[in-house]
């Protein structure tokens, strides 16, 4: 722009800057950062997530709690007999990854949302993140290497814990 | 202060002067200055359409167009001008279309166009379907499309930079006779930044007035609190003369008492005025076309009932805009934004009310003179180089003494298109003019007087006696007495004005500041107006006196040029000189104006 | 359609009955306005003003603050023009909503409490009423609101039939107002975020047929701070003074992105 300033200005606005003078506060300038699919991928996944993890919670819920004797079966045994069975691991498993996931995202968006310092969204998620992979991880672990045959120190199976198909082998 | 440097300068960005931007920053380096955001500007307010003879729908010809356009304005009409106009609104309609305005459209996919007062086929034979629209929101959409294409060029815009003078020279010069005088010559504008309360100087060595009207005059209006006749004021204050200003017209159909305006269309689309007797009396006063005649015959018309005892509510102060006996959905996808004004301002419902009207101010015919390439005249003929206008601020003229609806639309587009582009080319080949010594002076002088006053007396105050004055004294009915009991109140505000205070001192935003300047310009342009309107003793168009009824071409067919001029006087009033510009006649012969 | 009933002339006198009345007389009464002001001349924060004033039954918000501006006091400032809803000067937060002054009726809001008016949240105050709309419009310049056809323009108008156009009506009435960017909840934290009305102005074109430029306007609006950010609150459809379904507007972009991405 052919702008020549003039020290000498005629009606300066006494201390205060020319509110416009063309620049607009950093806070509203968008970062040039690359453009990716991410934030789509994450809007389309929280939908079809959640749709999934109805079926999912519900079905759970109801093979635990109103088939058979209902919640008077709940046990360890009760659970090891489930785990013994591959559908039932996968069945949790999903449950697990997709339920954590969508949670995870859901707090990612509350934390992008409502933090407005940069810092604080950074801490945030960072922790957010942590503890999402420590318990997707713990979870994993637990329902690969679920053990439900367990036995005393003389190797005999605990009596009343493990489940009956432990007493054939 | 700063002092900026372009070819081109545009003041206003309406419809005209962003048209003109578009042309003109494809061309030069060009900058827009306006004192709103682009698109608050009033173009957004036109409702029902912009005419052109594209024959979509029925047969039609720019001529017979012209021809409207001339005897709408009762042919005070320069018909050079308004051949221009209507030959090329075909292409301004295109060319919007082409910018992406979403025209409604016909089941072919062509423009569609609907019927608009005073546009008839074959030189009067039957109302014509002649206006482009897009639903009730033509202006909107316009202006819309404007912006758009001024963000796709990159035009350069100062939003909220009030332009408050104009930096001309004078030099001699003698003309082809040999005569000698002063030729005015434009170096620019001198700007104040709202947000900072800055002083800002425009060099320019084109300078386009695009700055709209003053229909703040008066108290009844269908303008924008910041129509206030900025752009006429500054050329007249700077020795450009101003054409026509007698000649108002007041749109008959806004919302009683609030003045907001519902759009010819709806008469377009089928609706028609009552009275209180529920007569609809427009058959009386234009028997062929009822409720379609020309906007200055309808206002007159129902002023007329009213004051003959046939007006409605419960001071028999208005009349009734009857839609009831249309289909809701043809109201809903033809007139939606008007239906809710009625709606949401009056609490009627049009479905099956009829909506109170009364005649509001709407549009001013006159203001700078132009030619037809949109150049400004500093007297009859000669052209000040570099200066442009386009708009409701210049008077080309193509509205005569009352322009037809939908033609100011055109105007914009047609005149605004011309003035960028010439004022481009005029830019590309012309040297700057030198700035004269520190030209701020007037404004900063102006505004630091304005800003240490310490009167007694309010702009809102003055500002509202004004309108009502003008209200009562200046509108649809005029008369020697009338027109001299507003020039003294004029006068008496004058005098008060250099008594005034502004409340607000900062620099930041001084809003309060801007509209004791506004005030200013608009107490000059009154007092231009009513000269003029004393002047002419005959009714013709948008003026009527009732002392002098009929229309006099003998003595009249004349348009009107006023000028500041401290050692001149007219109607008693210093300062004033008044000379006449011949009409220029084509093909057209006046006749008597009959619908 | 239009033609049948313009050419079925109505009746030359028809009996009005009680609709001749029109509105009757209009009442007056007392209303108490409370305005946030702020001016970094005169305070280094913002205050509550407060005026009471007579007003009446057609009267506005802005007719009241143009009272109180032109009558009591003048450094109350304002932006505003047409005051009939159609130049989007006037936005501010009326009673906690975002509103247009020239748009809401006095008696329809509850005049036995104070009206609080302020300006609009999320983009930076300058003065009263007064905010500064830069980086509003910068995000409307950045998804290329203009129509963009790459194929060479007939000499005539190019054709879209009545349904093509019918498809993005809706989006053509924005007044750029910023009355629904400035009720987001997500603008309010994140002035990155594109907004509401950029979103309906790329609507406007993405479902104009005779646009080009909708995957790059997609593909703009697919940013983290794109139509992503949407927590489909509707504040947005709320406050906007032309009645525009914003929200679902934004549900159509979101839409057609990943129907492209498929």
């Amino acid at each position: 722009m052919a702008t020549q300033a003039n020290p000498e200005a005629v009606l300066p606005a006494q201390g205060i800057e020319a509110p416009r003078s063309g620049r607009i506060d950093p806070k509203y300038l968008r970062s040039r950062t690359s453009r990716s699919n991410f934030e789509m991928m994450a809007w389309v996944f929280m939908r079809v997530s959640g749709a999934a993890l109805v079926v999912l919670i519900f079905v759970h819920l109801w093979v635990n709690l109103m088939v058979g004797d209902g919640i008077h079966q709940i046990d360890f045994s009760f659970v090891a007999g489930k785990w013994a069975n591959p559908v039932w691991q996968f069945w949790d498993l999903t449950m697990l990854w997709l339920a954590m996931l969508h949670g995870t995202n859901g707090m990612r968006t509350i934390i992008n949302d409502y933090a407005e310092k940069d810092s604080t969204r950074a801490w945030l998620k960072a922790i957010l993140y942590l503890s999402a992979a420590v318990i997707i991880i713990l979870g994993t672990m637990v329902i690969f290497t679920f053990e439900p045959c367990l036995t005393d120190e003389a190797g005999n199976l605990l009596e009343g814990v493990a489940p009956e198909f432990c007493h054939g082998v | 202060m700063q002092v900026h440097k372009y070819d081109v300068v545009i003041v206003g960005a309406g419809g005209a002067g962003m048209r003109a931007a578009i042309e003109s920053g494809q061309r030069a380096r060009t900058a827009v200055l306006t004192k709103l955001y682009p698109t608050r500007s009033h173009t957004g307010a036109a409702q029902g359409g912009m005419c052109a003879a594209l024959a979509n729908v029925e047969e039609d010809n720019w001529e017979w167009h012209t021809f409207d356009t001339v005897k709408g304005g009762d042919y005070l009409v320069d018909q050079d001008a308004a051949e221009v106009m209507a030959k090329e609104a075909i292409d301004a309609v295109l060319d919007l279309e082409k910018m992406g305005l979403p025209f409604n459209r016909t089941p072919e996919g062509k423009i569609d166009q609907r019927r608009f007062g005073g546009h008839t086929r074959d030189h009067g034979k039957a109302a014509v379907r002649r206006a482009c629209y897009a639903a009730d929101r033509t202006g909107h959409m316009i202006l819309q499309t404007l912006y758009q294409n001024c963000v796709k060029h990159n035009v350069e815009f100062f939003n909220e930079y009030y332009v408050l003078d104009l930096i001309t020279v004078e030099e001699d010069a003698t003309k082809e006779d040999g005569t000698p005088y002063k030729q005015k010559r434009v170096a620019g504008v001198v700007s104040y930044d709202l947000a900072s309360g800055e002083i800002h100087i425009f060099q320019a060595k084109s300078v386009v007035f695009a700055s709209g009207g003053l229909g703040k005059i008066f108290k009844t209006t269908s303008n924008a609190h910041t129509l206030t006749g900025d752009g006429m004021a500054i050329a007249y204050r700077a020795g450009i003369p101003l054409e026509d200003m007698e000649f108002v017209q007041f749109h008959p159909t806004g919302l009683a008492g609030l003045g907001i305006l519902l759009s010819e269309a709806a008469r377009g689309e089928g609706g028609i005025l009552r009275n209180s007797e529920g007569e609809r009396f427009m058959e009386r006063y234009a028997p062929t076309i009822k409720d379609l005649a020309p906007r200055d015959i309808v206002a007159r018309s129902m002023a007329n009932e009213v004051r003959e005892g046939r007006g409605c509510g419960p001071n028999k102060d208005y009349v009734l805009l009857d839609l009831t006996h249309l289909e809701p959905e043809h109201i809903d996808a033809k007139l939606p934004d008007i239906t809710e004004f009625a709606r949401t301002y009056l609490g009627v419902e049009p479905y099956t009310e009829p909506v109170p009207v009364f005649p509001t101010c709407h549009y001013a015919m006159g203001g700078i003179p132009t030619n037809i390439k949109a150049e400004v005249l500093q007297d009859n003929e000669t052209v000040v180089p570099g200066l442009y206008a386009a708009g409701e601020v210049a008077c080309v003229s193509v509205h005569g003494s009352n322009r037809l609806g939908t033609n100011s639309l055109l105007d914009i587009n047609v005149f605004g298109k011309r003035a960028g582009i010439y004022a481009a080319e005029y830019a590309q080949g012309a040297e700057f003019v030198e700035l004269p010594e520190a030209p701020e002076t007037f404004v900063v002088d102006q505004l630091q007087m304005l800003r240490d006053a310490t009167g007694s007396e309010r702009v809102g105050a003055i500002r509202a006696e004004l309108q009502e004055t003008m209200d009562a004294n200046m509108q649809v009915f005029r008369s020697e007495e009338t027109i001299k009991e507003a020039l003294a109140k004029i006068g008496e505000l004058k005098e008060r004005y250099t008594q005034i205070t502004v409340q607000d001192k900062g620099r930041r935003f001084n809003l309060d500041l801007l509209e004791a300047v506004e005030l200013g310009f608009l107490l000059d342009m009154a007092e231009v107006m009513t000269v003029s309107a004393l002047h002419r003793q005959e009714s013709r168009g948008g003026h009527y006196r009732e002392d002098f009824p009929d229309r006099d071409d003998e003595n009249f067919m004349l348009h009107s040029m006023l000028y500041k001029d401290p050692e001149a006087e007219t109607e008693g009033i210093q300062g004033i000189r008044f000379d006449t510009k011949p009409v220029v006649f084509t093909r057209y012969e006046p006749m008597e104006r009959k619908y | 359609m239009s033609t049948a009933t313009v050419e079925n002339e109505p009746a030359s006198t028809v009996d009005l009955g009680e609709s001749g009345d029109g509105a009757g007389a209009i009442e007056s009464f007392e209303v108490t306005l409370k305005v946030r002001r702020y001016d970094p001349e005169r305070a280094e924060d913002a205050w509550w003003d407060e005026w009471t004033l007579t007003m009446y039954g057609t009267d506005r918000v802005l007719d009241a603050l143009h009272k109180v501006k032109w009558e009591i006091d003048g450094s109350l400032t304002f932006r505003r023009s047409c005051a009939h809803g159609i130049c989007g000067s006037d936005a501010m937060r009326i009673n906690g909503r975002n509103r247009l002054a020239c748009k809401t009726l006095l008696k329809d809001l509850d005049t036995s409490k104070p009206i609080t008016v302020e300006a609009i949240k999320g983009l930076p105050i300058e003065k009263d009423l007064i905010v500064d709309m830069e980086p509003f419009f910068q995000s409307y310049r950045e998804i290329m609101p203009f129509l963009i056809n790459n194929s060479p323009a007939p000499t005539a108008e190019r054709l879209q039939s009545p349904e093509d156009r019918e498809r993005f009506d809706d989006t053509t009435k924005c007044i750029l107002c910023a009355a629904c960017t400035s009720s987001c909840p997500v603008f309010w934290t994140d002035g990155q975020y594109f907004g509401p009305a950029a979103i309906v102005n790329a609507h406007r074109f993405i479902f104009d047929s005779r646009d080009d430029a909708g995957d790059m306007r997609l593909e703009v609006l697919n940013d983290k701070e794109g139509v992503w950010r949407c927590r489909t609150t509707f504040n947005c459809t709320d406050a906007c003074p032309r009645g525009i379904e914003v929200t679902k507007a934004i549900q159509e972009v979101k839409t057609a992105i990943i129907t492209r991405s498929l």
